[in-house]
């Protein structure tokens, strides 16, 4: 790999992420972001030269780069596809819709597709228990509700190029709630 | 003065120390395991629950409420308290496994969830026997485990550098390691990488664990995860023989246990001492037991024709010696001392050849300018060169040792390797007659002509004043030919050493060396030609010498016993490079 480096335009982006935290080192999270959008990963090449421009331990960079699944410690597809299967997932079939993934991209999870397209993850929980079993694609939009049919439907829109809409997700018993504290 | 109540008895306590370091200072015992004296305090491993209350006072008079019985109102915290990181308060109560079954309970419970990984190959763990984990989980853990799902498995040999090997599985992600390199050694090497149960010590990625102290953190990992890569698989803890002793490699002295086993020094490891080196030592200096085992000058040896050594009887050398020494001039002798020997020897030493007629022994410090640290790595690389300034011996330059050798018809050497570390060269020495005392065979003792193998740091009693000038003292942990562990009372025994036999397999005669300590073979010498010189000990030497200079007048082995060494009026000089 080339020698990596950032831009004056990012370097300045990273000086005012910088300046919103006491220390350097807590402005970890946000340059590996940085960095990741930039090149699409933060593999240990790109880990390291967060940890020169920040000036904070490597091992510290790399000790939180690997706590997150969000960060790619490695090149992904271009649609990562985060199935989530911790509890209420699990519960919900969590387990049967990424069976279904894989079986339908011929990947096992942690895999990227041939063509470079998709990559599945199994991942904890992503905070919407309410609507599972669920995914998130490429650290953006959640699908929820899922069902193998909601499952190819996606792939398919995916393939054409149209990513899925943000879902405003109702909460009955808090619409209940309100409703009651509006009569 | 402020009061505590531990387990129903009342402590004064002074400053504000946490409940943990309390509760151990005063000889009592609550299981952890993340705490460690000398670094930060992250309570991560929740061990050390203990329940605290504190005294109700009346907000409006300050006073302590009572309840009826005329006993102090306790407020008791909500939850077990990790005692690691409580300070204690005035009047604050605690009780500890001994007195609570909720603590008691509370113990057994984590250390339960800390084992549901762990994989419990403490038979083939090399910390077995001096693991906290093992010790801990036998005194407070349950008797099973009620998880009887598959373990998580995680790597299970990682080089993590050059000498240390981790095991990811044993870990129980205390993080003792990882702050050791952030607070300690301040190099920054290791991190914790992924989460939940599959998290362990790692470095970055493309680098190595190669901090020069990286073997404490296998002394401080309370589990079997990171081993020494060097004495992975080597021995038992039990079947060792732990003997303290001073680091020679370098000029700190760190206070060490030499780890022997059937007279071989296995491993070294830091022994604690606050005005030295906390509880810490270099990696390199742990490579030295090498030296105590391999590579010994064993028997006199004496060069017969031209340069061909050949083994020789103590009755041969001393014999040679003697009619060396008479066939020469007192003038025409050089000697030269070491600041790798002790002071007793270079004492020894010096005033046989005194006696004789000789001039004060000269001697070259080994200081490698840079190649120290702030830290316990030092410049100086000998154990004893403030040792030799104590007792008076003429300290001399390379140049000034080469043109001394140059007029001497004969040379005698205490245990220094002149040679290979470039302060004479091999020609220097060729016109010569040279005499080496030595531990090793090296350069030196090639290209001399009488060689005398004397001990070394590991199998005599001696003391070493280090480069702040504290004195500090060794005690004999290996047998030479000569002594008998079971006789000489300074010696410890292990297990092994008490119940072994010359008819069990594990007891070898090979590993005694076939050496006398300095003053020893000195005084065979001046039995030969009547000299009024006789030791029968280094207490014998270091009497004398406490007699002779006022500086060592109130020191005995006793006080340096009782103290860790004590500390000399010597102000620390500019070594320079000889």
């Amino acid at each position: 790999m080339a020698e990596l480096s950032f831009t004056e335009e990012e370097l300045k982006e990273i000086e005012q992420l910088k300046a919103k935290f006491p220390t350097a080192k807590a402005a970890t999270l946000q340059v590996l972001w940085v960095a990741q959008r930039k090149y699409g990963h933060v593999e240990p090449e790109v880990q390291n030269l967060v940890a020169e421009t920040l000036d904070v331990p490597k091992s510290h960079v790399h000790g939180v780069a690997s706590f997150y699944t969000q960060y790619y410690k490695e090149e992904k597809g271009k649609f990562v596809l985060d199935v989530c299967t911790c509890l209420s997932c699990q519960l919900c079939g969590g387990y049967d819709i990424l069976h279904h993934l894989e079986e339908k991209l011929g990947i096992e999870a942690g895999e990227t597709t041939d063509d470079g397209m998709f990559s599945i993850q199994s991942v904890e929980c992503l905070g919407a228990c309410g609507y599972a079993p669920m995914l998130q694609v490429t650290n953006g939009v959640y699908v929820n509700n899922l069902t193998k049919e909601k499952v190819d439907t996606l792939i398919d829109n995916l393939k054409n190029g149209k990513m899925p809409e943000f879902e405003s997700m109702a909460m009955p018993e808090l619409e209940k709630r309100n409703q009651a504290a509006s009569e | 003065m402020p009061e505590v109540f531990i387990d129903g008895k009342r402590y004064e306590f002074e400053g504000k120390p946490m409940l943990l370091q309390f509760i151990l200072d005063q000889g009592l015992e609550v299981p952890f395991f993340c705490y460690h004296p000398a670094m930060s305090i992250p309570a991560n491993c929740r061990q050390c629950m203990v329940k605290v209350g504190t005294p109700v006072k009346d907000r409006e008079t300050g006073e302590f409420e009572h309840d009826e019985n005329g006993d102090r109102k306790i407020r008791w915290f909500p939850n077990p308290q990790t005692s690691c990181s409580t300070p204690l308060q005035d009047g604050m109560v605690v009780h500890t496994q001994e007195t609570s079954e909720e603590v008691a309970r509370a113990q057994k419970d984590n250390l339960e969830f800390i084992l549901v990984n762990h994989p419990l190959d403490c038979p083939i763990c090399d910390q077995a026997g001096e693991c906290p984990l093992q010790i801990q989980t036998y005194k407070y853990g349950p008797e099973g485990s009620r998880f009887e799902v598959k373990k998580v498995h995680k790597p299970k040999r990682v080089e993590l550098g050059p000498r240390v090997t981790m095991d990811a599985e044993r870990c129980i992600n205390c993080t003792r390691c990882v702050r050791f390199t952030e607070e300690i050694s301040e190099t920054n090497q290791l991190t914790i990488v992924q989460r939940g149960d599959d998290n362990y010590p790692q470095t970055a990625a493309g680098e190595e664990f190669d901090d020069p102290y990286s073997m404490n953190t296998v002394d401080i990992c309370p589990v079997g995860a990171l081993t020494s890569t060097d004495f992975r698989f080597k021995a038992r803890v039990w079947e060792m023989n732990q003997t303290p002793s001073i680091d020679i490699t370098n000029g700190k002295g760190c206070n060490v246990d030499l780890w022997t086993r059937d007279n071989e020094v296995l491993r070294i490891t830091p022994r604690e001492n606050d005005e030295v080196n906390d509880y810490w030592m270099p990696d390199a200096g742990r490579e030295a037991y090498k030296l105590f085992n391999e590579n010994r000058a064993d028997r006199p040896s004496i060069k017969l024709d031209g340069d061909n050594q050949s083994n020789t009887s103590w009755n041969n050398a001393i014999e040679t010696f003697a009619e060396v020494l008479d066939a020469h001039e007192a003038d025409d002798i050089l000697t030269v001392g070491s600041p790798h020997a002790s002071v007793e020897e270079n004492f020894a030493f010096n005033k046989f050849f005194n006696l004789l007629g000789s001039s004060n022994a000269k001697f070259t410090p080994d200081v490698i300018p840079g190649a120290g640290d702030d830290f316990l790595i030092t410049d100086d690389q000998a154990p004893n060169t403030n040792g030799c300034r104590a007792i008076n011996l003429d300290e001399a330059d390379s140049n000034s040792l080469q043109s001394a050798v140059s007029g001497a018809k004969v040379v005698i050497i205490l245990s220094d390797d002149l040679v290979g570390r470039e302060v004479l060269s091999a020609a220097d020495l060729n016109d010569s007659y040279t005499i080496s005392f030595a531990t090793n065979e090296n350069d030196t003792t090639n290209v001399s002509d009488l060689v005398i193998p004397i001990t070394c740091i590991a199998e005599h009693a001696a003391s070493y004043v280090n480069v702040d000038g504290r004195i500090q003292r060794s005690y004999p942990a290996k047998e030479t030919k000569y002594t008998n562990r079971r006789l000489n009372l300074e010696m410890s025994e292990g297990r092994l050493d008490r119940y072994g036999t010359n008819f069990d397999n594990w007891v070898s005669e090979e590993n005694k060396v076939d050496c006398l300590p300095v003053w020893q073979f000195l005084n065979k010498l001046a039995e030969r030609i009547n000299l009024d010189f006789s030791y029968n000990h280094s207490r014998d030497v270091f009497a004398d010498i406490s007699e002779q200079f006022d500086m060592l007048s109130d020191i005995s082995y006793e006080r340096m016993d009782e103290e860790n060494g004590v500390q000399l009026p010597i102000k620390q000089e500019e070594v320079k490079q000889a």
